[in-house]
């Protein structure tokens, strides 16, 4: 896996250099709580994420990551906690301002062109024809652009998704599994778009329960195990956490859940 | 590229949103299915509709003063309307609903309330986009009223534009109540349960419960059908209006409410209680408001103009007390030939059944069938039902003498003998195949679209 290995030192190093923890957290989640009933999704989550980096939040199926997600966006109504933005308190009813979250599972307006989706987002959030364009060839929409959004391969699907999380002008872009359904050239492939956004300053934070698709693309991970975080950090600072100096995301992953 | 200021500080435009709500409409099959099915339906009723209005104008021709009895308003245009009124009932929900529903199933719902938009923007959005698509389907009836003209038919401006009103609110009605429907559900499929079960609900109750007495006729009332008969009727009622405008707001206002996910239920259901609240006020004062316009060329809502006129300066109140069962066709043809218009031509009119609608159809009792008018201090009874007889006698009471009759101001009537045979071909093969075309032609990206393939592909 050399590729991996590249990828692993290239993060690291950028996860260094790019983000900048000089002026404070961007998004700072603070003991967020969701109950389903009588079982706890999500049990006083806490973690930070700073400007211009890939943060994920990883963890297995069932750990909470789209609850997380959705409560952290407003899209679930949270029984506990607070988001705040620069600091600040961020009410629910706020947070679509600075906080844009792309689904998992969606295939939005499945009867429309591509092209059409595309339009809309970039009519709504003003986009220049030159702006469209760049987003389109970064994400490799072109051979699609007019098939009907049901017709897309899941692979296409995302990255239209993640061709309308670019086409907002948010700071900060939550996905959720971002690189599911994808093969490794495809997932090589969003993961390098999103880090050429994040060295333009965008920061996204990526629920994924791939540790390898995570440890190829993310600055800092929550780890999230039964709704609750067991470890965040960079790999060396989990590593030193976990007393695994050489182990992968994985083995440090199951030293710490 | 981004801006660091919120994004919500800028105004978002409009028109995207609405462009892609009627592309929403325009790329699904039930806008469609519903225009192909229209067709035939409109087709056949105008065919009917022409034939029988054809034989009743043979008769006319023969005996010409039947002719003044003919009005295509009632014989034609009502009738083929109708029939865009069932389809509109029973299908148009499935596709307004698709507006919402759609977005809900794909979960493109959690991206749209993340765009700067308020909820009540994005629920009025997609109402507009849903009444583009009622006048989309009402192009076989808008089509039936052409061929009607081209066959030499006449058309009445006035009552014309208002039927087409009340169908307008109609459907504006219906669509805010599938959006509301879709708004609540989880899934299209409830929410079209949930519409149907309130139209054809509505629609059941104005069949079996119309004519009953008391509550049972009060409850009849509330039945959607109800809505459009004033304006089949040539009426153009401000409380009818004022009632439907109200429903809709607070279908939309509800709607807005319910749309957002990530609110608790009980926040939703305390924010939905004022607005409720409101449309129940102001339903109370729509029923308050009587003033309404006769827009038939016939006057058929009126007495003739010199009556009118007349009536209107009799500023005492009249008081009439019907001693009928309400359920008694001779209630219900006292009601339509004179007291609604008395209602509607004099200042103060107020009319109550006696004996708190105790009497039983066919009462036994010597005064059943008696209907007493009080003006001033003077009285009278008549059995009448007819405003030849009970005018006369108002007037008596009022002590003025009777107008004379203004020559010339009376309904001509407008038979036409015409075969609607060639209007089968028009709205079972044309128009279908025309609509078909229009749906290929719909598929086909737009401009900006095929922009955007040229430009996103220039690599």
């Amino acid at each position: 896996m050399p590729a991996i290995g590249s990828d692993f030192a290239r993060c690291t190093h950028l996860a260094e250099s790019r983000t900048d923890k000089r002026d404070g957290p961007l998004l700072r989640v603070r003991g967020l709580t969701k109950r389903y009933g009588g079982e706890l999704a999500i049990d006083s989550v806490a973690f930070s994420a700073f400007p211009g980096e890939i943060l994920g939040v990883i963890g297995p199926n069932g750990a909470g990551k789209t609850t997380l997600m959705e409560a952290v966006v407003g899209l679930v109504a949270a029984d506990l906690g607070e988001v705040l933005w620069r600091e600040e308190p961020l009410p629910a009813s706020r947070r679509r301002d600075v906080l844009f979250y792309l689904a998992d599972g969606v295939r939005p307006y499945q009867d429309q062109v591509t092209a059409e989706v595309i339009s809309f987002f970039a009519g709504v959030y003003r986009r220049s024809p030159a702006e469209i364009a760049t987003i389109l060839i970064s994400v490799g929409l072109k051979p699609v652009l007019q098939k009907r959004v049901h017709t897309l391969s899941k692979g296409y699907n995302r990255r239209l998704m993640l061709a309308l999380g670019l086409l907002t002008p948010h700071d900060l872009i939550l996905m959720d599994e971002p690189f599911d359904g994808l093969d490794l050239t495809q997932t090589r492939d969003i993961a390098g778009v999103l880090r050429r956004h994040a060295e333009r300053g965008r920061t996204f934070v990526l629920a994924i329960h791939q540790l390898a698709d995570a440890a190829r693309i993310c600055d800092r991970f929550v780890l999230l195990a039964g709704g609750q975080v067991r470890g965040l950090g960079t790999l060396d600072e989990l590593r030193a956490e976990a007393s695994l100096p050489c182990g992968s995301i994985e083995d440090i992953f199951l030293a710490l859940t | 590229m981004r801006s660091h200021k919120p994004y919500a500080a800028q105004t978002a435009p409009l028109r995207p949103l609405l462009a892609k709500e009627v592309r929403e409409i325009v790329s699904g099959r039930s806008l469609w299915t519903l225009l192909l099915l229209l067709c035939p339906l409109i087709g056949y009723s105008f065919f009917e509709a022409v034939s029988l209005y054809s034989e009743s104008s043979s008769a006319a021709l023969q005996s010409p003063v039947l002719a003044n009895s003919l009005s295509p308003f009632d014989g034609v245009l009502v009738p083929t309307f109708g029939s865009f009124y069932v389809a509109a009932t029973l299908l148009f929900p499935f596709v307004a609903i698709r507006v919402l529903g759609q977005e809900k199933e794909t979960g493109a719902l959690r991206l749209l309330v993340q765009l700067p938009y308020r909820s009540s923007t994005l629920v009025v959005t997609k109402l507009v986009a849903v009444v583009i698509a009622w006048i989309f389907a009402g192009i076989p009836a808008m089509s039936a009223l052409a061929v009607w003209r081209g066959m030499g038919g006449h058309l009445a401006l006035g009552e014309t534009s208002n039927l087409l009103f009340g169908h307008l609110l109609y459907g504006t009605l219906v669509g805010a109540l599938a959006l509301f429907a879709a708004s609540i559900a989880e899934s299209a499929a409830t929410a079209a349960i949930i519409a149907l079960a309130v139209t054809i609900g509505s629609w059941v109750l104005d069949f079996t419960l119309a004519g009953q007495p008391g509550l049972l006729a009060w409850i009849a009332k509330l039945s959607l059908t109800q809505t459009l008969r004033p304006f089949e009727q040539g009426l153009l009622s401000s409380g009818l209006v004022l009632g439907i405008v109200s429903v809709i707001s607070g279908l939309v206002a509800l709607a807005s409410v319910w749309l957002p996910p990530g609110v608790p239920y009980g926040r939703k259901l305390r924010r939905s209680v004022p607005f409720i609240l409101a449309v129940a006020a102001v339903l109370a004062a729509a029923t308050q408001v009587g003033w309404s316009i006769d827009v038939t060329e016939d006057r058929r809502n009126s007495f003739a103009t010199p009556d009118q006129q007349l009536l209107a300066t009799l500023k005492l109140p009249l008081v009439v007390t019907v001693r009928l069962a309400p359920e008694d066709p001779r209630y219900a043809d006292l009601q339509r030939n004179v007291l609604s218009k008395l209602e509607r031509a004099m200042p103060n009119v107020s009319v109550s059944l006696a004996g708190g609608r105790r009497y039983p159809t066919g009462s036994g009792e010597e005064s059943y069938g008696e209907t007493e008018y009080i003006y001033g201090r003077r009285s009278d009874i008549s059995r009448s039902t007819s405003p030849r007889e009970i005018l006369p006698l108002i007037y008596g009471l009022a002590g003025v003498s009777q107008p004379s009759p203004r020559p010339g101001s009376e309904y001509p009537g407008y038979p036409l003998v015409a075969s609607a045979s060639a209007t089968f071909l028009w709205f079972f093969a044309a128009l279908p195949l025309l609509i078909a075309f229009c749906w290929w032609w719909s598929r086909r990206p737009s401009r900006l679209d095929r922009y955007l393939m040229h430009e996103g592909g220039s690599s």
